[in-house]
């Protein structure tokens, strides 16, 4: 029986989509930030947070996932950023092809940086590229201070980390330099930001590198999205 | 994760290649999946014999999963080695690596057919 060589990678289709969604945000100048965690870690506090002080210095727009409900659209609008909601009605990732629909919906001549907030959910983000340059892994001292070593992948396939709700440190037991130590044996390569989003302590330093990742080269912001820089 | 889903795309992907190259039946299909890339192989074996069952030109096609191991190439002594949950250090000289050589694999290599 004929054999027919076929050599191709299963989730090619969503690559293929990630792909194009990177190379037209890139030549638009704009750069992209795949923002993940697991339920609850903070993910839309932060990004609330961050656009309130960066609104007057970049134009951002977020692209919010969820599987129901547009309340983390209305909060985001509400901070200053144009915003698309998508409901995903029960896919716990989002994948490319929902991130070029989102994007028919958004004015990206006023923008030059687009960030997407993931379903909550430290497996399976991860997996599906969405044309983004730089992803970001949140972690809360609430969770447990062992996430890194039980969820590998999230944090393999990632350049940032940031470790939020250090107000809380004092009725939790956490160990911030074990989370730190156990991310970093996975990918040494990662940049670590300690942040409270309810203190406002470490946003400024998080602020500062985001805004420098927005405005610079593009080239420039790849490599420091990879944490060359 | 996702073993279902991923079943699915390897059947669509399956499916167009033999109706291209006029295939009666689909006799096996050849894959090679990392032992890194958050595929069980037991779980996809599992949903492809469902999915296949109820297609065609898939029914009751054979299927070989390799499985490759996490591998890592030490860039500082050059020696290869593998990665024990994800901490790519080089057993040799204790240095990190990020040159991954295989285990994130998600492949369909290639499918053995029977024609008309």
């Amino acid at each position: 029986m004929p054999k027919v060589t076929i050599a191709q990678n299963i989730l090619a289709a969503n690559d293929s989509i990630a792909e194009e969604i990177q190379q037209s945000l890139t030549e638009r100048g704009i750069r992209t930030i795949n923002m993940m965690s697991s339920p609850g870690a903070g993910k839309t506090t932060l990004l609330e947070q961050t656009v309130k002080r960066l609104r007057e210095k970049a134009g951002i727009a977020v692209i919010e996932g969820d599987i129901e409900t547009s309340a983390d659209a209305e909060r985001m609008e509400a901070a200053g950023a144009e915003t698309v909601q998508i409901n995903t009605r029960g896919a716990c990732h989002l994948e490319a092809h929902m991130i070029r629909d989102a994007l028919t919906q958004i004015d990206l001549s006023s923008i030059n940086l687009l960030i997407i907030e993931n379903i909550g959910n430290l497996v399976c983000p991860s997996a599906w590229n969405l044309g983004e340059d730089c992803r970001v892994v949140i972690v809360s001292t609430t969770e447990g201070d062992d996430k890194p070593a039980k969820y590998p992948q999230m944090f393999a396939a990632s350049q940032i980390m940031i470790v939020n709700k250090l107000d809380l440190l004092l009725y939790v037991d956490y160990d911030v330099e074990k989370v730190k130590r156990q991310a970093l044996a996975i990918n040494p390569h990662l940049r670590i930001f300690e942040v409270s989003c309810r203190t406002g302590l470490g946003l400024d330093a998080w602020c500062e590198w985001l805004l420098t990742f927005a405005t610079h080269p593009i080239e420039d912001a790849i490599s420091i999205g990879r944490g060359a820089i | 994760m996702h073993e279902l889903a991923i079943a699915q795309s390897i059947v669509d992907i399956v499916e167009e290649r033999a109706t291209a190259c006029n295939a009666a039946h689909v006799s096996s299909v050849h894959l090679k999946i990392g032992e890194a890339s958050g595929i069980v192989a037991d779980s996809l074996i599992f949903s492809l014999e469902m999915l296949t069952s109820l297609d065609s030109i898939l029914a009751g096609a054979q299927l070989r999963i390799d499985v490759a191991p996490h591998r890592a190439r030490c860039r500082s002594c050059n020696k290869e080695f593998h990665i024990i949950n994800f901490v790519a250090q080089c057993p040799t000289c204790q240095e990190w690596s990020d040159e991954i050589i295989s285990g994130v694999e998600l492949q369909i290599l290639e499918m053995e057919i029977e024609t008309l």
